[in-house]
């Protein structure tokens, strides 16, 4: 927002997929990094963008899981296509649950997503014919990836599917980062800014707030689906509390002010949980912590951090560089 | 009273009501805003005039009452509606977007007018955009230029009270809606304004307006409807209110006719 | 004895230990304006008072005393030296903080008494059943039910007898007028927050004979909470009741019906209260 060339963000998530395989030995907790970063990304245009704060990030993460490992499971549809049938499924799902929650404001609507991501919780534990209750859905197969019946990027090796993932974490990126700076993403930050002028001045904030929200359960959808194909299994766990407060976690502690921030925050939890749940089981406690640290006293998250870092870096370097203070307001 | 409920009535206020629960702000109110002039809503504190603001803008639903414009009835629509059919306001108490530029502010006020192409989530704000140029147009207009890249929050007061007229004119509207567009500002701000809502007329806006500068409203009013108790009391050219009986009561001394003659 | 009488006790008992869960949270929010997401947390920590208390071999009596006393203490001290300082920032804070009290209360709740549940019996003099002609009933129950009777009573009483009653209600409408008030306001809103602590973590003592313990059960309460204020509306003491009493009975209905779905019926209640009346059935409009 503030940065003269946005596409800075672009390169560094360009970045951060390429690094990736040069840092972590594991393909598959690299997958996870980004999977996860995608997930969070969804949030932030919620969050960070519409000014929505969503507990129901895990219906859309779940309900894109079940679909795409169904419709592998019983269809055996190209890859693709069902990773894309669980973007819709996230979508038609965000359309019902925004359009009930966002009749609300403010705490309200926090409580609702909160309340429908139990019920969906229920729902899925309930059909157990079509989504295994307890047991979720397992031995989901991971086809390659096939254009017109041609194997263009074969999948099984947990690199060469991490290379899959990584190219739909670019283009996500790069379609969520347009988003943001489009004339709807533009929009959006009024609507955050002061709900009530936007309306005032002539949008129909609900319909923009859901359209947000469609995008974003597109998006978690898609994350959901690409980590069942990751797994093999499509758990209970996907569609539970844990999940959607978990997302919420990393975009918070990321930083809401920018998208990248979002990666940041879901590397973050991914590389901790993976290093801390070794040593300490209970590792979710330092999180619950960190939330609460960052609440009160780093709102701009970990990337915010990282930005004052920077600037006091560059200001001792220049040393002498007058300290101006920004002008308050001045008397015309 | 107004005998001129003629052809050029542009917007047309009956019988409107508004009711929180068991108190009545606005009762049984008349207003007609005809074509190209500037129309006072005056009266004491409670007296309902933001809360009628509120009503013919569509901030608040209205309990009872139509209300006009051109002939349709916009009552039943939601605020965000009457914006596109050329009804906008500015605020009493500042409500500007804080954390956005104010240019950005403009061209976000501005593009209000046509929504819709606000939902094109591929598309970049261009330069050359209606919203944009709109927003130039503005910038010049109310003297905010040099403060464009500024965000709203960090306006001086005056600039804010400027910023809040200039918003509300970004939707190109049929009746302007200013309330109380001079609340707190200095001497030379408060001229500057009172020139700028003159000069609208001339342009053809129409301009509903609440204030308390007795002198703006004596000297560029060309209707005058003095509210109190939620009702209308008295309703004519600005002459005829400030001799007024009934007025002067209702304000409890010379404040009326403050100002030049 | 008709099946459909005895789920529509049930309902109620488990519509009265809702009430009690919920009025705590409705209250807070009206008085004090503040979002507790850590409310299930405090459930949490009763029911687990309850079984720890019950495994020391404490008299089930003293527990349910000295559950909802713990908590409530533990809740005061949080209001004062941590919540009191938020209450100037945007609802979206306290979300986020009572969220992280919430996710640390859980986690050591799991490494005091592991991620698995416990099963609690209730106490020697509540086993058994009820026998009144044809009615044959559990004890334990009938005593839920009678406690969360007695809860009502007594909160009605506060709000409507005392003074600190009328300020809880008037603040309800205006947090300004109460400040004018001039009174101790913020000794004011350490006792409610106390007391909706308090009563959140007696639900939580009740709960556990019936449905034992485990450590994710304060999300579900939560969640549960959440319902019983959008259904009853928020702010609102009768609502909680009105809201719990709807929930349970219609929780329990839905078990003879179809079991599975009992849980999912609470939710398919609220989306159709949330369709006909958006701000709850006694909430304001």
């Amino acid at each position: 927002m503030k940065y003269l060339t946005p596409h800075r963000f672009t390169l560094l998530a360009i970045m951060v997929a390429l690094v990736l395989p040069l840092t972590l030995k594991s393909g598959s907790l690299a997958t996870e990094l980004l999977i996860f970063a995608m997930a969070a990304l969804a949030c932030n245009l919620l969050l960070g963008y519409t000014g929505l704060m969503s507990f129901g990030q895990g219906i859309f993460y779940g309900l894109g899981s079940y679909s795409a490992g169904w419709l592998l499971l019983h269809f055996n549809l190209p890859l693709l296509l069902a990773v894309f049938s669980a973007m819709g499924v996230g979508a038609l799902a965000a359309a019902v649950v925004g359009w009930f929650s966002i009749r609300q404001r403010g705490v309200y609507f926090v409580m609702l997503t909160l309340a429908f991501s139990q019920m969906f919780y229920f729902l899925a534990y309930s059909l157990k014919d079509v989504t295994g209750g307890d047991n979720g859905l397992l031995d989901i197969p991971r086809p390659d990836l096939e254009i017109f019946g041609q194997v263009v990027l074969p999948t099984s090796s947990p690199w060469q599917y991490y290379s899959f993932v990584a190219i739909l974490f670019v283009a996500v990126f790069i379609a969520m980062q347009r988003v943001s700076d489009s004339v709807f993403g533009r929009t959006l930050l009024a609507i955050r800014d002061n709900e009530a002028r936007a309306a005032a001045v002539g949008y129909n904030v609900k319909a923009f707030k859901l359209m947000a929200f469609v995008l974003s359960g597109a998006v978690t959808g898609l994350a959901g689906a690409l980590h069942a194909i990751l797994a093999g299994i499509s758990p209970l766990s996907n569609i539970e509390y844990h999940i959607s407060e978990s997302i919420l976690l990393m975009t918070v502690i990321g930083g809401t002010g920018n998208l990248f921030a979002s990666v940041i925050g879901a590397a973050a939890y991914v590389l901790a949980a993976d290093w801390l749940s070794e040593i300490w089981p209970r590792w979710m406690m330092l999180f619950g912590f960190l939330l609460i640290a960052v609440t009160l006293y780093m709102q701009q998250g970990i990337w915010g951090l990282l930005e004052k870092l920077y600037k006091s870096f560059r200001q001792s370097d220049s040393g002498m560089e007058a300290k101006s203070l920004t002008a308050g307001k001045d008397q015309v | 009273m107004n005998a001129h409920a003629s052809n050029d009535t542009l917007l047309r206020a009956r019988a409107v009501t508004k009711k929180y629960g068991d108190f009545t702000a606005v009762s049984g109110v008349d207003l007609n805003v005809r074509k190209g002039t500037i129309h006072s809503v005056i009266g004491p504190n409670g007296a309902g005039k933001t809360t009628l603001f509120h009503t013919l803008t569509g901030s608040v639903p209205i309990t009872s009452g139509s209300i006009e414009l051109e002939g349709q009835e916009v009552s039943n629509l939601p605020g965000h509606r009457r914006v596109q059919r050329g009804l906008s306001r500015s605020f009493q108490v500042t409500s500007l977007f804080q954390n956005l530029t104010v240019a950005e502010n403009l061209r976000i006020a501005a593009q209000g007018r046509a929504p819709w192409a606000a939902l094109k989530a591929w598309r970049m704000a261009k330069t050359t955009d209606a919203a944009c140029l709109m927003a130039d147009a503005l910038l010049e207009r109310f003297n905010l230029i040099h403060v464009a890249g500024r965000a709203a929050g960090l306006l001086s007061h005056g600039q804010q009270r400027r910023l809040e007229v200039a918003m509300a004119m970004s939707a190109r509207p049929k009746v302007l809606f200013l309330d109380e567009p001079t609340s707190g500002m200095g001497v030379d701000d408060i001229n500057e304004m009172k020139e700028l809502i003159h000069s609208l007329k001339g342009e053809g806006y129409s301009v509903l307006l609440i204030e308390h500068n007795m002198d703006i409203v004596m000297s560029i009013s060309d209707t005058i409807t003095v509210m109190q108790l939620g009702k209308v009391l008295v309703e004519g050219a600005p002459a005829m209110i400030r001799n007024d009986e009934r007025v002067r009561t209702a304000y409890l001394g010379n404040m009326i006719t403050g100002g030049k003659n | 004895m008709n099946v459909y009488l005895l789920q529509l006790i049930n309902g109620i008992g488990t519509g009265m230990l809702y009430f009690v869960l919920a009025v705590g949270l409705s209250i807070i929010f009206g008085l004090l304006r503040f979002v507790n997401f850590a409310h299930g947390a405090f459930f949490l920590l009763g029911a687990y008072g309850c079984y720890q208390l019950a495994q020391l071999g404490l008299n089930f009596w003293w527990t349910l005393l000295l559950g909802p006393l713990i908590v409530g203490c533990l809740a005061m001290l949080a209001e004062t030296y941590l919540f009191r300082k938020v209450y100037k920032l945007p609802h979206e804070m306290h979300i986020l903080i009572t969220v992280g009290i919430a996710m640390v209360l859980q986690e050591v709740v799991i490494t005091q008494w592991g991620p698995l549940g416990h099963n609690v019996s209730p106490p020697e003099a509540l086993q058994g059943v009820v026998i009144w002609g044809d009615f044959v009933y559990p004890k334990y129950r009938v005593f839920v039910i009678g406690v969360g009777a007695m809860m009502a009573l007594i909160i009605a009483a506060v709000l409507e007898g005392t003074r600190l009653g009328a300020i809880v209600r008037a603040g309800s409408e205006s947090t300004e007028m109460v400040s004018l008030l001039g009174l101790n306001i913020k000794r004011i809103f350490s006792l409610v927050f106390a007391f909706g602590a308090a009563t959140a973590a007696l639900a939580g003592v009740l709960a556990a004979p019936i449905r034992g313990v485990d450590p994710f059960m304060g999300v579900e309460a939560l969640s549960v909470a959440f319902v019983v204020v959008v259904v009853g509306g928020m702010g609102s003491f009768a609502g909680a009741l009105v809201g719990g009493l709807l929930v349970g009975i219609v929780q329990s209905m839905m078990s003879t019906i179809w079991p599975p779905g009992a849980n999912l019926m609470i939710y398919v209640a609220m989306a159709t209260v949330l369709l006909l009346r958006p701000n709850g059935i006694l909430g304001r409009a």
